[in-house]
């Protein structure tokens, strides 16, 4: 036993050893060649790490794994356009608030990550905010929705999808002029994301003077059979604010298996193909990115690759995009932070694959983004109705 | 009315899905007093597998056999592959603990089950699968008492009251059934009657085990959702049912499943749906501290 | 010990126990660290801590910070389960009470701003209240059932954090949002003692340093006091304690107390750092690595306590970045190896072979026509740069790593059932295997390696060695 001994040790300190030291300069992706005077591009490729704050593993991780393939297809893609050289560096938070502050740090301290794609969840940019904020570290996010997050109290965060500000009083005024509804239940999802749409959808259908019952669901529960059992007869739509698609597919089976009259309305978290209900209707921040000619391009890619996608993957290529297109504008061999930060809003992707212009209102949010409403029709797929 | 009745059905059919995996844990417990926290994975893996046949045999949108055929298939191999994982996992992480101290076999299922959530997301990916059964099994049920029954929810309830009743055959009656019952009472004992101690416990993890996937499949065509969280909280659930019935004691499990089957379903409906979990652990809590045994376990004098 | 005693026979046999006992007892990382004594090590320990931020950054500050906090509670829940042997699943529930009690005492959340030396011992008396009347409700359960309540306290808490935003009290129309459900609380006040604010990590992990080794040094002086020992007697055997006239029960719920305070109060230290509180935090995922750590540690012991606390909050850490996981790997590999061979021909042998394995994989990837990658699409650092000349890594790295990771577990498998003399064939095949498995895909997914490893690590500990690094081999007579 006397050499397992020895290695047992050896392997103890060096491994904290090792921890002690991989908070410090990362010998790996960091080009050391002092940025050239002049401020040439040629010749040498801008290499940079961006940071990917997504929950890449726990009960969401159907909704990360996929923002995490789609990042990694952005950077492969436009390194092969550019001839940069950016890499990612995966951050779990597991779409939680609590570990998210845990990553942050560790990406900023991370002196090869100039940008981060992320964090997923409303409450995590909440609580990674002010950290960096302090680092000049620009965040771009797929998916946080919460209106507030814009109100400047984040001066490096911007976001590529519109808020629920804008989703709410959309998809409520689909709900009662295009189906009537004059009862509607909100199942709400007990998440960050929930909440916060939910509320806001709530508020909109009031002021149109709609009957509105709210339910709250936890985002890992199976059985929506108790829930459904509580839609009366004259509920005519139940609005699902649900980040998995396949729970909204498994709540709007529900519904008629107890043969209720309620058609399921999902908001943007059920675009997927995991939820193709024949009848029901479901919102978007882009029309279907597969029926966009200059983006079937992108989709067939990841399809091949990574399998099918919903709706949060697409909008996190479009983040990775934007932090490249940042960094790799004043970049002179190693990408730069702080340059990053302060060209984050100024960039302007004309053709991006969500089918609209990406342009940032000073603010951080995406200028004159809309809400597309979709039903799903007998072939499964969802067509554009309003 | 109607509610009560809808929720009754959606309690009982719960319930009978709690109680598959309730009685895997009491069996298991039963013989080798090892509270086995991999079981939950166990079920996951068996909801995979029903999934994976049915797509190979062409479901959801066009299966090449009749449903009834591909059910069937569903559930034998799901409860095959289940068997012979927990086989699996008693051999390997379990057996070399036998003779080791009370808290070694749990903390090796804890890392069990640790390895197999994470596997199966290694493997497989973190998509949800959906088993979306209305597409290939659709129709409404007959009528109960003016509510709609899924004949879903008839099928799973009705398969779930034949194992039960198959399982307490195979105790009551049975040799092996036998050589169970003398290993749980005293192991000891079993062995200088001549009892092959390890075969019964292989044999009891399998069945154990196969009762699991066979849930994992009636979870998935009920509730159509399949993930490798999934496993994590029904085995929760079902462990906490195991335990308000009386943990070791076969017709404990089936209560416990019921009971927390029913708790669920009616505080989601007449309580808040918000607030269903927390009412529920507190009732478990004070089940426990009242009969700390369990509502039907025995009251086992120890000699020391 | 036995120069003393002037018995002859039986009794002197008797009081040299501890002597032949403790050095074979022991195991070999114990008796490393046994050759010097304790406050040397501790000494080390604390200097090195205090050294640390003068050369650190922010993150290594915070992963401080999370390393003092992870040791608080492993101390914490040692004296509840090392020590009294109380199985307590649900223990973060405590932590958790803590670092919501004082969000709601120190933030915007009711607009209330207790200053922290007033916030802090409230709530850390609460939470010991909150021990208490756990302690009292579950005095009468044993082994497992306690398990088992403590479990359904644990979740009920984590359950009532989430949905504690709209709770319904009769009698008011509008709901109360009492916890904030599942955003929390945010906007917790920072520390501030005697006026000055504690700006950054660095002052928290000062505190820690501070509070840890106070901790430690309070649970070294229990050990050889009259409470330490009751409880070690409980712990080995309520029975025999009661029968030696211990107050079992009162000593049961002290335990309780103790600990939940210990987890209140870096609760609140907790809080104040993340400056808001989310009830993720408190699940069965940490109490996991706890339970892990104080079980690798040897529970029961102060040393494996900390020692295994410290292990498994800095390794994961060290995974997330590839250069650094790779070294744990080989690390890890060549542990692994030396734990299962023992002679020095046999490793030589064994490396040799499985370099010559890999070649000869490399031969049937290119009779198979599999498309492979250049290795500088996969080499990060300085080992998988050495390997990039030796391993073939094909294109489609989810498949190939998938059949490899589910090759290398049946390997494993096998490699249990088979006698030693058949042993050190597989040993070449299933060393290709794990680097190959962890190159092409392990490594490409920190996340779920890192659990993966955590769960292999739990499942071979208790197979190998279950007393942990510093624990006492137990016996029990059934």
């Amino acid at each position: 036993m006397r050499a397992a001994t020895k290695i047992l040790v050896g392997m103890m300190a060096s491994g904290m050893a090792l921890a002690a030291c991989a908070g410090g300069e990362t010998p790996a992706a960091t080009s050391t060649a002092p940025a050239m005077a002049g401020g040439s591009t040629s010749g040498t490729p801008c290499t940079g790490a961006i940071g990917v704050m997504a929950p890449i593993t726990g009960g969401a991780a159907a909704i990360g794994g996929e923002q995490l393939n789609f990042a990694k297809l952005a950077v492969s893609d436009y390194n092969a356009k550019n001839g940069t050289n950016f890499s990612i560096v995966e951050g779990d938070t597991q779409l939680d608030a609590g570990q998210a502050s845990t990553v942050a740090p560790q990406l900023v301290s991370n002196q090869a990550v100039i940008g981060v794609v992320g964090p997923a969840g409303s409450q995590e940019v909440e609580s990674v905010g002010p950290a960096f904020a302090d680092a000049k570290m620009a965040f771009v996010s797929p998916s946080a929705t919460r209106t507030s997050l814009t109100s400047g109290a984040f001066p490096t965060f911007a976001r590529v999808i519109p808020t629920d500000d804008v989703q709410g009083p959309t998809d409520a005024d689909f709900m009662v002029s295009k189906l009537g509804a004059k009862k509607v239940v909100i199942v709400e999802e007990k998440t960050s994301y929930g909440a916060g749409l939910s509320s806001a959808v709530e508020k909109a259908l009031k002021e149109k003077g709609v009957d509105v019952k709210r339910i709250q669901v936890s985002q890992k529960q199976p059985d929506y059979s108790s829930v459904v059992a509580l839609v009366d007869a004259d509920t005519s739509v139940v609005f699902a604010t649900f980040q998995i698609a396949a729970n909204t597919k498994a709540l709007a089976n529900t519904l008629q298996q107890q043969s209720k009259k309620a058609v399921v309305f999902g908001s943007d978290g059920s675009f997927s193909a995991d939820f193709d209900v024949p009848g029901q209707y479901v919102s978007s921040f882009a029309p279907d990115i597969k029926g966009i000619p200059s983006s079937k391009a992108v989709a067939d890619a990841y399809t091949a690759k990574y399998g099918e996608f919903g709706t949060f993957g697409p909008p996190t290529y479009v983040a990775t995009q934007v932090i490249m297109t940042a960094a790799a504008k004043d970049c002179t061999g190693t990408a730069d932070r702080a340059k990053t930060s302060s060209n984050v809003l100024g960039v302007s992707i004309p053709d991006s694959i969500l089918g609209q212009p990406i342009t940032f209102t000073d603010k951080g949010d995406v200028k004159d983004a809309k809400f597309f409403i979709f039903k799903i029709g007998d072939d499964r797929k969802p067509a554009l109705v309003n | 009315m109607e509610l009560f009745v809808q929720q009754l059905v959606n309690g009982l059919t719960l319930g009978g899905v709690y109680a598959l995996i309730a009685l895997g844990y009491t069996l298991i417990y039963g013989v080798l007093q090892l509270l086995n926290f991999a079981h939950g994975e166990v079920y996951m893996v068996g909801a995979f597998t029903g999934f994976f046949v049915m797509v190979g045999l062409g479901g959801p949108g066009k299966p090449i056999v009749p449903v009834w055929l591909m059910i069937v298939a569903m559930f034998l191999a799901a409860m095959v592959v289940s068997g012979l994982l927990g086989v699996g996992i008693e051999r390997f992480a379990y057996r070399p603990l036998r003779e080791s101290t009370r808290i070694a076999p749990l903390i090796s299922a804890l890392g069990v089950s640790l390895f197999l959530q994470n596997a199966v997301l290694l493997l497989f990916g973190s998509r949800v699968r959906s088993y979306d059964t209305p597409r290939y099994w659709s129709g409404a049920g007959p009528q109960v008492a003016g509510v709609q029954v899924n004949p879903v929810r008839i099928l799973v309830l009705v398969l779930a009251i034949i194992l039960m009743v198959g399982l307490t055959r195979l105790v009551e009656k049975t040799a092996f059934g036998r050589g169970m019952r003398a290993v749980a009472y005293d192991r000891d004992a079993a062995v200088m009657m001549g009892i092959d101690v390890n075969k019964v416990i292989v044999l009891v993890f399998f069945v154990a085990s196969a009762l699991a996937g066979a849930a994992g499949v009636m979870v998935g065509l009920v509730f159509f959702n399949v993930n490798n969280y999934m496993g994590f909280l029904a085995g929760l659930k079902g462990f906490t049912a195991a335990v308000v019935g009386g943990i070791g004691s076969i017709p404990g499990a089936m209560l416990g499943g019921l009971l927390i089957g029913l708790i669920e379903s009616f505080t989601t409906a007449y309580v808040s749906a918000n607030f269903a979990s927390v009412l529920s652990f507190l009732v478990l809590i004070l089940v426990m501290l009242l009969k700390p045994r369990g509502l039907l376990g025995t009251r086992a004098i120890v000699k020391v | 010990m036995a120069e003393e005693s002037l018995a002859i026979g039986t009794d002197e046999w008797v009081a040299a126990h501890e002597g032949r006992t403790s050095g074979q007892v022991q195991g070999p990382v114990a008796r490393t660290f046994g050759r010097l004594p304790w406050w040397v090590w501790g000494s080390i320990a604390v200097l090195v801590a205090v050294v640390l931020p003068l050369i650190g950054s922010t993150y290594l500050m915070r992963v401080g910070v999370n390393l003092g906090l992870f040791l608080m509670l492993a101390l914490g829940l040692n004296l509840v389960v090392g020590y009294a042997g109380l199985l307590d699943i649900g223990y973060v529930a405590f932590y958790g009470l803590g670092a919501y009690g004082f969000a709601m005492l120190a933030s915007d959340k009711f607009g209330v701003h207790l200053p922290t030396v007033v916030a802090v011992p409230v709530v850390v008396a609460a939470v010991s209240i909150f021990g208490l009347v756990l302690g009292l409700a579950a005095r009468r359960l044993l082994g497992d059932y306690l398990a088992i309540v403590t479990l359904f306290f644990g979740q009920m808490f984590v359950e009532f954090a989430l949905s504690g935003d709209a709770i319904t009290v009769p009698g008011r129309a509008e709901q109360v949002d009492l916890t904030g459900g599942t955003n929390g609380i945010t906007d917790v006040d920072r520390f501030s003692f005697l006026g000055v604010e504690f700006s950054s990590d660095r002052w928290y992990y000062y505190l820690l340093v501070v509070l840890v080794v106070l901790l430690a040094l309070a649970v070294r002086r229990l050990d050889g006091s009259r409470i330490g020992r009751a409880w070690k007697a409980v712990g080995q055997d309520p029975l025999a304690a009661e029968a030696m006239t211990m107050p079992v029960n009162r000593l049961k719920i002290m335990a309780f107390v103790v600990g939940a305070g210990i987890a209140g109060l870096a609760g609140t230290v907790f809080a104040a750092v993340q400056r808001g509180v989310f009830p993720s935090s408190f699940d069965l995922p940490l109490l996991i690595l706890l339970y892990a750590a104080v079980i690798l540690g040897g529970s029961g012991s102060l040393k494996g306590a900390l020692i295994g606390a410290a292990l498994l909050s800095l390794l994961p850490e060290a995974l997330r970045e590839p250069s650094y996981s790779e070294m744990v790997f080989v690390l890890l590999l060549v542990a692994g190896l030396a734990l299962a061979v023992r002679s020095w021909r046999d490793r030589i042998i064994v490396v040799v072979a499985t370099v010559v394995f890999g070649f000869v994989m490399n031969l049937l990837f290119t009779l198979l026509h599999v498309q492979g990658v250049p290795a500088s699409a996969w080499t990060s650092g300085p080992v998988s740069t050495l390997l990039g000349h030796w391993l073939f890594v094909p294109q489609d790295r989810v498949l190939w790593g998938n059949l490899g990771f589910v090759g290398l577990v049946v390997l494993l498998a096998v490699l249990t059932l088979v006698g030693t003399r058949v042993r050190p064939i597989l040993l070449p095949a299933i060393v290709w295997l794990s680097i190959f498995v962890w190159f092409v895909r392990l490594a490409d997914v920190p996340s779920i390696t890192r659990q993966l490893l955590i769960g292999a690590l739990l499942i071979v500990l208790m197979i190998v060695r279950p007393q942990g690094l510093f624990g006492r081999r137990q016996v029990e007579v059934l």
